[in-house]
């Protein structure tokens, strides 16, 4: 079985206390039982999170969605990107597999990344070891008017913003992040094609402002 | 604290004396007998109330835990022990569950698990009433809610949505059939992948064979229209029928002669050098099918193209074929009294296979277009495969003799990714062989293919054991079995 991987790369900085956390608590479990009531997402997305505040750590490794359960994340400290992206080479490197003669490899990892501040680390090392990795898409989304989305655009060309950090549009955000892996999961099944580009997901919901 | 002190320290609390003065007066006051008494009952209060601080506190703690349980899924036997020793809930005295049994699920009292078939999706609230050690037996019961994660059967998810009939190039989602081939038999399905069923798209898939009983020649050709094209479905079809029609009412009559007659003189002579030059006019006459197979579809193509331009609006497309891209095998087979010669072709990812009389070896008749990360498939509607310098066209073909065979098998990548998973594994005999005993019944459903001659039912059954369940493989699925 040939998994598709997704990495949700989340940003617990304490900037993102109250409403935002809860927000993005909430939109990861939501996602979840969506996904699981899809039946090319539940056969072959696996998810796994990373967290980020003043330290990065896989707070779940990649997991099968009939296996999945969320656990609890709190918002304080920093905003370590860099080191968050270190966690995920590392991360893709052993859970990930590659194509050999004998084995079909995993499908290229999908990333979301979502942060609501500036790195206050050395990102820049940790973006030289991600750009070693083979993925497939990866986007980034610049929550409310604090975010760097320069530094985003380093790391990837999708980058989204959103106006502002609140449930509605954290959930928006977590909608389509659901309906864009259920648009790779069925493409892979379908053709054995991975999705290519922005282009090829959902169209972003008005909340999503994509930055160019 | 004794009774005595306390009265002792409250009245230093209510600042009326010193800790280090205490007169007689105090001193006897703080030993009064009605004073010890009612500073006992409040000593008894305040304990009373530290233990009941205690429970309420360890009460909240409790309903606070998480306990850990698996995530189950509906029809699968489900069963998760809740360890209260290590959850440190060895003084949590269990009454019941609430909100188990609704979603098919029980509380096993002397495993301390719960346990069950569940029949209910979702994430689903379950309520623990319990008590813990030191409340009152009648006291009202605690109650602590969680939650237990139940997955929907992965099959009752998809959808079988029937395929729009009044299209124009509509297939049937199922084909099957059964014939006889000279000497042997054919049984042939075709069906339609769960993807496809689940959003009501067609088949891509198709096939086509004929027995010419004039010559003891068989074709049989198979073909996968690529699913991101949106007439592949009709690019599969014309690809086989043409190959089929070429051979039919196409080959150059010469060439057949010249072809037929070298194969009787070599049939005497067994001579090598014929034999070479036989090969060579062999895969030039299945060259000649492939270009005319290729002209088909792009004439139908270019054609369709201007009458209805409306169905060609996909910007990947540089030209009308690209929207009928398909791959497609096919073999031509004749028993001779040297054995059977067999001829293939094969461009895309679909196998051809022979598998010799006592099952001993299995010989891969072509390579396969497989790329890294998929995709790397080639279709015969592409013209740069005719003249690819990196896979040049004459490798495509095949031409072997076998002595005689009992299985020869083409098929889609919908059977091929599930069951062989890697190209490698092609190259094996024992996957074969799991392959052939898969068909004979060896598999989870019991689905039994009968190859005996006498069984006219076979291509239902073939069919019905291409329903197989494999995650992540619900492409369209086309068996061809020579037996």
């Amino acid at each position: 079985m040939r998994k598709l991987p997704v990495y949700l790369l989340l940003d617990c900085s304490g900037s993102m206390m109250g409403e935002p956390i809860e927000a993005v608590k909430n939109g990861v479990q939501v996602m979840v039982s969506t996904l699981r009531n899809n039946p090319q997402a539940i056969e072959t997305a696996f998810i796994s999170i990373i967290t980020f505040d003043s330290s990065a750590r896989q707070i779940i490794p990649l997991t099968e969605l009939s296996n999945f359960q969320m656990k609890d994340i709190q918002a304080t400290g920093t905003t370590s990107l860099g080191e968050a992206l270190k966690v995920l080479s590392n991360s893709i490197d052993t859970e990930v597999a590659k194509t050999t003669p004998e084995t079909k490899g995993d499908w290229k990892p999908l990333v979301f990344i979502m942060t609501d501040g500036m790195p206050t680390d050395d990102w820049k090392s940790g973006l030289a070891e991600f750009q070693k990795r083979k993925t497939g898409i990866v986007v980034a989304c610049a929550a409310g008017n604090n975010a760097d989305s320069e530094a985003l655009k380093a790391i990837t060309d999708n980058v989204v913003s959103l106006a502002t950090a609140d449930t509605q549009s954290i959930g928006k955000f977590f909608q389509w992040v659901t309906a864009s892996i259920g648009v790779s999961s069925t493409k892979v099944e379908d053709s054995g094609k991975e999705v290519g580009g922005l282009n090829e997901l959902p169209p972003p919901p008005s909340e999503l402002n994509i930055v160019v | 604290m004794s009774a005595s002190n306390y009265i002792l320290s409250l009245l230093e609390n209510k600042k009326i004396i010193s800790a280090d003065i205490v007169s007689d007066f105090i001193k006897a006051f703080s030993e009064d007998k009605e004073n010890i008494s009612l500073a006992e009952q409040i000593i008894q209060n305040q304990n009373l109330i530290m233990m009941n601080f205690k429970l309420k506190s360890r009460i909240e703690d409790i309903k606070r835990l998480s306990i850990p349980l698996k995530n189950g899924t509906v029809g699968k036997d489900f069963k998760s022990v809740i360890n209260y020793d290590d959850l440190n809930l060895s003084d949590l005295i269990f009454t019941e569950f609430r909100g188990l049994e609704e979603i098919g699920l029980k509380y096993n009292e002397i495993e301390d698990s719960i346990e069950g078939n569940p029949i209910q999706s979702g994430d689903h609230n379950i309520q623990l009433l319990f008590r813990i050690d030191g409340e009152n037996e009648d006291s009202e019961l605690n109650i602590k809610e969680f939650s237990i994660i139940i997955n929907p059967d992965p099959k009752s998810l998809w959808k079988d949505i029937e395929s729009d009939k009044n299209d124009p190039f509509w297939k049937d989602d199922n084909v099957s059939t059964v014939d006889i081939v000279g000497e042997k038999k054919i049984v042939i399905a075709s069906k339609r992948g769960r993807s496809h069923a689940n959003v009501g798209s067609f088949r891509d898939d198709d096939f086509a064979y004929k027995y010419f009983n004039n010559s003891g020649w068989t074709v049989v050709a198979v073909s996968d229209g690529a699913g991101s094209y949106s007439l592949s479905r009709k690019g599969s079809e014309i690809a086989c029928n043409a190959v089929v029609e070429y051979f039919e009412k196409h080959s150059d009559i010469d060439l057949h002669k010249d072809f037929e007659d070298k194969l009787l003189e070599f049939d005497m002579s067994r001579d090598e050098v014929l034999l070479n030059e036989i090969q060579i006019l062999a895969k030039k006459n299945l060259y000649k099918a492939t270009v005319f197979a290729h002209n088909e579809i792009k004439e139908f193509a270019d054609k369709l193209a201007i009458e209805k331009p409306e169905l060609f609006n996909n910007p990947k497309a540089k030209s009308p074929i690209d929207y009928f891209h398909s791959t497609l095998i096919f073999t031509l087979f004749k028993k001779f009294d040297f054995g059977y010669l067999v001829l293939t072709f094969g461009v895309g990812d679909c196998p051809i296979a022979i598998v010799n009389k006592d099952k001993t070896i299995t010989s891969l008749m072509n390579w396969l277009d497989v790329g890294e990360f998929g995709g790397g498939t080639r279709f015969i509607t592409q013209p740069e495969i005719f003249h690819s310098e990196s896979n040049p066209m004459a490798t495509r073909f095949n031409f072997q003799i076998f002595p005689d065979f009992s299985y020869l098998f083409l098929m889609t990548d919908g059977i091929y990714d599930p069951k062989f998973v890697v190209e490698a594994n092609l190259e094996k005999n024992e996957k074969w062989q799991e392959f052939i005993s898969d068909l004979e019944g060896n598999n989870d459903d019991k689905s039994k293919v009968n190859f005996n001659y006498a069984n006219e039912e076979i291509d239902i059954e073939l069919s019905k054991w291409m329903d197989f369940w494999s995650p992540g493989n619900h492409d369209d699925r086309t068996l061809a079995i020579i037996y």
